[in-house]
């Protein structure tokens, strides 16, 4: 049997190889030339860090960083500690509103809060209307409106990796504190919250990195000044500009090496000071507090206030979809269904590109995922954890590398990026880790005694796989199948480098209608579409797996 | 008076009663063990002793001080030390600091905290390893910080909660006999809760046997091995063959009782029940089987004197463990290891009347 492993390793190394390892490489090779010339060298690079403008957006993007991940742990602190651990009504919903921008694109969020908050939006039409201020109020433009829309999106990763620590940490660690005379806050500087700092640095650096992946949030709102915006612009509109495409590459790179070294850093530390299972068994089932009527109330009014916030993602969207002409009035007053017809009859390509680039992706991720996974939890095959490894740093991976790479390495030497397919192969290698994870988690779960026993009992480890393994695995494979697919409806930063007429999607027909200004209406309706589709697989996530807030599993992005 | 008197307490978790209006007293300087199997509600005394739990009824007096009827007394001011299941031995802290966390809180000056601190590691065998991490020490280690971080503050109070089961067997028997002679040494009134009965023994000045939410009996561990209050008690601790019966006579000058049983129409038991018994009372006849006296050969004439064949024989090096069966009824004995006897051979037991007691 081992022969038949090695044999799947093979296999599953070459589709890793030529679709992970070989993009990438054409990547990092790329940045090495040298424009006008055949020579290669580091000059790009020394540019790169010499040129006051490129390290202006490092700078800004690290400023970016630090801000965006300030803010979701100052707001996220107190939201995790309520939700972990004061008994209250209506919690699931509230957990479930708050880690709904996991789920939704973040480009819906942008689009939302421009409509709402912008210049001439719906609060500032209402502000001077009344007359309380004379000149509109510039709520996002600039670093602090990247800062409050990056945040809000990321708050769900602080958040669910906060509330895990605050859920899972022995109680009879706080309980000895407050034996030995510490009280309330003391207790919670001194023991809770640095037994949680593993848990949340989990949470931290996927929030931290977001600001060195996330390029459209800063396009949209004109602040072009962090390095993934730069590095879009340069590729996709100076293409033909040799010189700037590579300094591009170079920014993608740099991004990219920045989002691998603090991962790693994180994964590395987070392994070395993991507290949980250090002390044996818990008694109590955590400490769940009944708080007082002044707290309890203070609780609710700031767990609303986030939620209204997110909340008026798809509020806003929605309005904005059954309307036209809604420009200047605080509220539409013209409703219309014209943006889904336009939608659904003139373009209908969109939707079915999406549904069929992401169901193909998923297709791809099932065939390699599932034996990836038992090969990895089950088989002592050399190169397994590698690969495993390989296939996680994926998450860390900014979009549009995988995006610029695909279109770098498919394009002359294997012209896989001629046909449609690169698409769903795209989607397939950027939210691979996804699926895999959760195959994985759900492998490690089923005992295995229960495939020996079947092997035992005379059948192969084929047959006992699909007989055995399989259907006891599918609840936990189910749930990575719709969050995979989730993911990869969603995916813009690398399908917009690849799509070519006719093959744009969803995400795709959004950017480009918001583009081109006055369309608006129908991105939002687009974009309300997306919510309404992914709302109704998250349903059929909390079916599968009893719960809205396991529903929202997982670090996501563009 | 006693030092901690524990009055009328009641608590339950949602609809299950899990400390049913007890009274407990302890008192100054000893070592009060709370015994029981799990879910009895021995935890649940010693976390409401604690502060940890709030009952619902009752109250609870630490050195004259009610700690539930005048207010809430928070864990925190309580002045107790404890020591739990987990160790709770905080893995982020050094030993150093786990250890004076509590010192540091009550503001006492740092030259003292330091001399303190070196006393307390010293007498639990810890001094050397203060700038060690938790997770770098072994479980038995780990415990000892526990014990330290509890002593150090030299607290009215020691409460420790099944704190070496999460031991392996040789560390466990070690450790009994450390914590006791340490808690003896420093005079601290305290509170064990523990499962095991072996360790009970060792431990205890006096033993408080719980059963379901009830304090069953009270006494020194002799008291409760010699004389069990009731059938669970004796089940408990240590091992008893109950034989099921009735009472056909009551001797009323030495409250020696005649019982039948499935066995025999006339047993005789002279350790009567704490409980009086009355003729047609069903009870169980128990005698140890240590207790049991066992000749190959049938002996003078006696009375309880039994035949039976060996159902089971089990060789355990310094003694031999029959399984016997006396007309269906398996008593356990305890033989002389060098006793010529094996499986199915006849046998005969003496159920000393002096050894045999009365349950119900």
């Amino acid at each position: 049997m081992t022969r038949g492993n090695i044999f799947l390793s093979a296999v599953l190394w070459s589709i890793i190889a030529l679709f992970v390892i070989y993009p990438l490489s054409i990547l990092l090779v790329e940045s090495f030339k040298i424009a006008g010339t055949d020579t290669w060298g580091i000059s790009n690079y020394l540019e790169f860090f010499q040129d006051a403008y490129y390290l202006k957006t490092f700078g800004n993007t690290l400023l970016l960083s630090t801000l965006v991940l300030l803010t979701t742990t100052i707001f996220g602190i107190p939201l995790s500690y309520i939700l972990a651990r004061y008994r209250q009504r209506g919690k699931t919903v509230f957990t479930a509103l708050i880690l709904l921008p996991i789920v939704l694109p973040a480009y819906a969020g942008v689009f939302a809060f421009i409509i709402f908050l912008g210049r001439f939006g719906t609060v500032n039409l209402l502000l001077t209307g009344t007359g309380l201020i004379n000149e509109p109020i510039n709520f996002i433009y600039g670093l602090h409106g990247l800062v409050f829309i990056q945040a809000l999106h990321m708050l769900p990763f602080i958040v669910l990796s906060l509330s895990a620590g605050f859920t899972d940490i022995d109680p009879c660690f706080e309980e000895a504190a407050e034996v030995e005379g510490a009280s309330g806050f003391w207790r919670f500087l001194t023991v809770t919250l640095p037994l949680c700092t593993p848990t949340y640095l989990a949470g931290a650096v996927i929030v931290f990195l977001w600001p060195f992946t996330d390029w459209l949030t800063p396009l949209i709102l004109g602040q072009v000044d962090f390095l993934p915006s730069v590095a879009y612009i340069n590729i996709a509109y100076h293409f033909t500009d040799l010189h700037r495409k590579y300094m591009g590459i170079v920014a993608v790179v740099v991004s990219s090496i920045v989002c691998i070294l603090l991962f790693l850093l994180a994964r590395w530390w987070v392994e070395r000071k993991k507290y949980t299972g250090l002390s044996k068994g818990t008694t109590s089932e955590g400490r769940v507090i009944e708080p007082g009527p002044v707290v309890k109330v203070g609780s609710y009014v700031y767990m609303g206030f986030i939620a209204a916030l997110v909340l008026l993602i798809p509020i806003v969207l929605g309005l904005a979809a059954f309307s036209r002409r809604w420009v200047l009035e605080p509220f539409p007053t013209y409703w219309t269904l014209e943006n889904f017809r336009v939608i659904l009859l003139e373009t209908p390509h969109l939707i079915k590109n999406s549904f069929v680039f992401s169901g193909l992706a998923l297709l791809f991720g099932i065939t390699f995922g599932l034996p990836a996974a038992y090969l990895i939890v089950r088989t002592r095959v050399p190169g397994r954890n590698a690969l495993d490894f390989v296939i996680t740093l994926m998450l860390a991976f900014p979009g549009m590398a995988v995006g610029v790479s695909y279109l770098l390495g498919f394009w002359q030497t294997i012209p896989l990026a001629r046909y449609w397919i690169i698409m769903a192969l795209a989607l397939f290698a950027r939210r691979l880790p996804y699926f895999l994870r959760m195959a994985h988690a759900s492998y490690l779960q089923l005992d295995i005694s229960l495939e020996e026993a079947s092997e035992v009992s005379g059948a192969g480890k084929i047959r006992t796989f699909f007989n055995i393994s399989l259907p006891l695995l599918l609840k936990g494979v189910l749930v990575g199948v719709v969050m995979f697919f989730i993911m990869a409806f969603q995916e813009i930063s690398t399908a917009i480098f690849l799509y070519r007429g006719g093959w744009e999607t969803l995400p795709i027909g959004i950017y480009l209608n918001w583009h081109r200004g006055m369309e608006f209406g129908i991105a939002a309706a687009m974009a309300f579409l997306m919510i309404v589709i992914t709302f109704i697989l998250l349903l059929i996530i909390s079916r599968i797996s009893g719960g809205v807030l396991k529903a929202a599993w997982g670090p996501g992005g563009t | 008076m006693a030092f901690i008197e524990i009055k009328n307490l009641f608590k339950r978790f949602k609809k299950v009663v899990a400390v049913n209006h007890i009274e407990l007293e302890v008192n100054e300087g000893e070592m009060l063990t709370l015994l029981g199997p799990s879910g009895c509600g021995k935890t649940t005394t010693l976390r409401c002793i604690a502060g940890l739990e709030k009952p619902e009824e009752g109250d609870i007096i630490i050195d004259g001080k009610p700690m539930l009827s005048q207010g809430f007394v928070e864990p925190s001011k309580r002045g107790i030390g404890m020591v739990f299941q987990n160790y709770a031995v905080w893995p982020h802290m050094k030993v150093y600091k786990n250890v004076v966390y509590g010192l540091k809180i009550q503001k006492i000056p740092k030259k003292n905290i330091k001399e303190r601190a070196q006393q307390v590691l010293e007498l639990v065998g810890l001094d050397g390893l203060e700038e060690r991490y938790p997770g770098q020490l072994s479980g038995g280690q780990q415990q000892r910080v526990a014990l330290a971080r509890a002593l150090v503050g030299n607290p009215k109070v020691l409460l420790l909660d099944e704190p070496l089961s999460n031991l392996d067997a040789k560390l466990r028997e070690e450790l009994r006999f450390e914590i006791k002679s340490l808690v003896r040494r420093m005079d601290i009134t305290s509170v064990y809760v523990t499962h095991d009965q072996a360790e009970a023994m060792v431990i205890s000045d006096r033993i408080a046997v719980m059963d379901s939410g009830n304090v069953v009996q009270i006494g020194t561990p002799q008291e409760i091995y010699d004389k069990p209050a009731n059938r669970f008690v004796a089940d408990f601790i240590g091992t008893m063959n109950f034989m099921a019966g009735e009472v056909i006579q009551v001797l009323q000058d030495t409250e020696a009782v005649y019982v039948r049983t499935e066995f025999s129409d006339k047993m005789l038991c002279k350790t009567p029940s704490i409980t009086a018994t009355a003729r047609g009372e069903d009870v169980f006849a128990s005698i140890r089987p240590e207790d049991v006296e066992v000749f190959a050969e049938p002996p003078q004439d006696k009375e309880n004197l039994f035949k039976g064949t060996i159902a089971h024989k089990a060789y355990l090096g310094n003694f031999l463990y029959f399984f016997v069966s006396v007309n269906g009824t398996m008593i356990r004995v305890q033989a002389p290891h060098n006793l010529p006897r094996e499986e199915g051979d006849e046998i005969y037991l003496f159920l000393n009347p002096e050894k045999c007691m009365i349950l119900v």
